[in-house]
């Protein structure tokens, strides 16, 4: 059987296959990365493009956790703020209710319930990175605004009842806010202001209507406690808002594992096949110097 | 009777055949590395006895000449093998351009150029936007993700376009040179035809066989044999591009922007893109290869475009205001229609306080719109996917194609290999085999010579009579 005389030139091909494959190994090794092509890997590569989505994803979201956090700290801050003010305020009602000071006395009580209320009217206009977080949707503008036109004076509601929410990337949707006029202006006795108005209209003149004082110094007892209330709303967003962050690195690190094995090279494999391919390439070179030897053919035994 | 002047006759033939057979094996010898040269074997033919008185004398050997050592079936397997690989050959070479836009990115940090985390990062922006809605930073950040974005799409839709531009370019000259080996072939087959009309013609042959192997890196062909050793052609679906002495030039023309190619008047485009040869390879990746990943992007850069623009101006923006069709709050430049959209997708809006964070009569702190334009990320707008899962299958389907496409021609070129080998098994030279048959002949001519002074001595014994001095 005749043989192609020309084998020489398929080996050199061999030659120039064992190095194409052996700079693609070297690639490998250097970048450390197993897909350098969408063709190496197709399936990998659209795979990376999900888990890169999803790590992103996630990564966005925990920086956006800690901009909310601080911004419902400062609610949560400010609403105890207002806890203790208020209790401030009953004391010192109670103390004015019970009929032993004088007229002096309870109008001094009046101013202090007065500064209280400046304060509340403050912390209730609470600014963070200039937002106004009690006023709703109309975040650009104070919502608390107190008219003493009449007496006792009113503090209005300039803000709406919007509420934010922020969506953590499974869907849960996680509170980041509460209306001021739902914490400050309840119904009924609930109203912070109302009841702080109406303790400052009794105090003014400097004679108490007892009966009438001790039933507004019970309302802002009430308003104090729908405050707290309000509060554990906040509370609960803090918790679920770190929640869903440990949550979401926890599965990040997950997917940055995943991805890394999808996308690093294997130096343990990419080594045996480089040595392995070096192999045959030195193999390949001393059959083809064999074979240029001159005295391969019959002609030279002639 | 046989007599010493015919036997004397016989050896002269003999050492002439041997001469030409001699003169056969010095011309392999000398071709032997000669491109498309097929090997040669010299003709012995017994010339035919005489029969004098009922007894018959062998009357020697003559030297017919030489026939090339070629198989027409193995060759025209491995031109169809040449035309396949070099098809696939050619269009993973444009695969290869095209697929090196969409390199994937390695790791969540090293996204430059990325579409993919191009897209992420947009949706992101307004997630980030939900925490603060009136965050001037924040806004600025949507505007910039969405420039990244609308840059990178429009960026790789341009380099496809050049590459489409490109490869037009490229397969327009192919016209030119398979006119030419036609040409050559044609003129080949009228020689051929004058030549040597009912056996093989040689060194003639050899021509055209390599021209036929040229014309199959370039084209898809059939073969036909036609009377007096001539051969037509035609192209794979069957169109004539030559016959005899004539052949059919393939002209091109512009059709919708693009090089077609014409045999007379009949556009024969699709079927030279599907026949073969690497102008197969060349028109499928540029009519179908690359306006597939064209049209991919024009469907994502579409839908992105048009749905963030319509979740914007169903929003009211920091400044209160909402979109309306006379003054519309776009993000993305207006698309009306699908085509086109990748390479004109840019970023209109200037002002960041023009992104609709907050609902429909909301105040500006609102971001119920930000949340509704973040949740168009998980939404199924894009041909029934969401943007990312649709990127995601399309990165997958260039990648599964580009990766088919490399078997196949890793496939083929080892076929082409085995084909090839076995052609020249049977075609090369090899100097062993030409070495030992010149011993071969050199002993035969040895011996001829030999037996023709032992003739002529006995030739003169005869003249001489007995006296052995009068002639030597």
């Amino acid at each position: 059987m005749r043989v192609d005389p020309f084998y020489v030139t398929n080996m050199v091909s061999s030659l120039d296959q064992a190095q194409a494959n052996q700079q693609q190994l070297t690639a490998e090794l250097s970048s450390g990365v197993s897909i350098n092509s969408l063709s190496d890997n197709p399936v990998g590569a659209g795979q990376n493009v999900l888990l890169l989505n999803q790590i992103q994803q996630d990564d966005t979201f925990t920086t956006t956790s800690s901009l909310v956090t601080g911004q419902l700290q400062v609610a949560d801050s400010a609403l105890g703020s207002v806890v203790s003010q208020l209790t401030t305020a009953i004391s010192l009602a109670t103390g004015a209710n019970n009929g032993t000071m004088n007229e002096s006395n309870v109008k001094s009580i009046g101013n202090q319930i007065s500064g209280i209320l400046n304060e509340v009217t403050s912390l209730a206009n609470t600014n963070y990175q200039g937002q106004y977080i009690f006023a709703g949707g109309q975040a650009s503008t104070a919502p608390f605004t107190t008219s003493t036109a009449t007496s006792p004076a009113v503090t209005s509601y300039n803000g709406d009842q919007d509420v934010n929410y922020l969506e953590s990337p499974n869907g849960q949707k996680i509170q980041l806010n509460v209306s001021g006029s739902q914490i400050f202006l309840g119904s009924g006795s609930n109203s912070v202001f109302g009841a702080l108005n109406a303790l400052i209209a009794d105090y003014s003149s400097g004679t108490v209507n007892t009966a009438q004082a001790v039933s507004d110094t019970q309302a802002l007892g009430t308003a104090l406690n729908y405050v707290s209330q309000q509060r554990v709303t906040i509370d609960n967003s803090i918790n679920q808002i770190s929640a869903s962050s440990g949550a979401v690195t926890s599965v990040q690190t997950q997917l940055t594992t995943a991805q890394t094995n999808l996308m690093q090279a294997s130096y343990a494999t990419v080594s045996t096949q480089l040595s392995l391919s070096e192999t045959q390439q030195t193999a390949l070179i001393s059959v083809i110097a064999q074979l240029n030897n001159s005295q391969r053919d019959l002609f030279s035994k002639l | 009777m046989g007599t010493i002047n015919s036997a004397l006759s016989v050896m002269t033939q003999t050492l002439d055949a041997n001469q030409e057979a001699l003169n056969v094996m010095a011309n392999n010898v000398a071709n032997a590395n000669t491109t498309g040269y097929t090997r040669e074997t010299p003709n012995w033919q017994e010339n035919p006895p005489l029969t004098i008185n009922g007894v018959t004398y062998g009357q020697g050997v003559t030297e017919t000449g030489a026939t090339s050592q070629r198989d027409r079936v193995l060759d025209s397997r491995l031109d169809q093998q040449q035309q396949l690989a070099a098809s696939t050959g050619s269009r993973l070479t444009a695969l290869n351009t095209l697929q090196a836009l969409f390199t994937p990115a390695s790791s969540s940090t090293s996204t430059a150029g990325n579409i993919g985390s191009d897209i992420t990062s947009f949706y992101n922006s307004f997630q980030s936007l939900e925490a603060q809605p009136t965050n001037n930073a924040l806004r600025q950040s949507v505007l910039s993700t969405a420039g990244t974005l609308a840059g990178d799409i429009s960026n790789a839709a341009a380099s496809l376009n050049a590459q489409h531009s490109a490869l037009d370019q490229q397969v327009g000259g192919v016209a030119s040179q398979v006119n030419a080996l036609t040409g050559a072939i044609a003129q080949l087959n009228q020689q051929i035809k004058t030549t040597s009309p009912n056996g093989d013609a040689g060194t003639l042959e050899d021509q055209r066989q390599q021209d036929l192997s040229q014309l199959s890196q370039l084209i898809g062909i059939n073969q036909i044999t036609t009377e007096s050793n001539g051969l037509a052609i035609t192209t794979t679906s069957g169109q004539l591009l030559l016959s005899g002495g004539t052949s059919i030039p393939l002209t091109t023309g512009t059709v919708n922007g693009v090089t077609d190619f014409f045999l007379g008047t009949t556009d024969v485009t699709s079927q030279l893109a599907s026949g073969g040869g690497s102008l197969g390879g060349n028109l499928t990746a540029r009519d179908q290869d690359i306006p597939n990943a064209i049209s991919s992007l024009n469907q994502l850069a579409y839908n992105i475009s048009t749905t963030v623009n319509t979740q914007n101006n169903a929003g009211t923006d920091y400044d209160g205001k909402t979109g309306t069709v006379a003054n519309p709050l776009n993000i993305f430049s207006p698309t009306t229609t699908v085509a086109g959209s990748a390479i004109s997708m840019s970023v209109v809006m200037t002002d960041p306080n023009q992104i609709a964070a907050a609902a429909l009569g909301s105040g500006t702190g609102d971001n119920s719109n930000a949340i509704a334009m973040y949740n168009l990320s998980n939404q199924t707008i894009v041909n029934g996917q969401t943007p990312i899962n649709y990127y995601s299958n399309f990165v997958t389907t260039l990648g599964a194609t580009v990766s088919g496409v490399q078997t196949e021609n890793t496939a083929q070129n080892a076929s082409v290999t085995q084909l090839q080998t076995q052609s020249n098994a049977l075609s090369g030279v090899n100097l062993n085999d030409e070495a030992s048959s010149m011993s071969t002949l050199e002993r035969s001519f040895e011996a001829a010579s030999k037996v023709f002074s032992i003739l002529n001595t006995i030739m003169a014994g005869i003249l001489n009579l007995g006296e052995e001095t009068t002639v030597t």
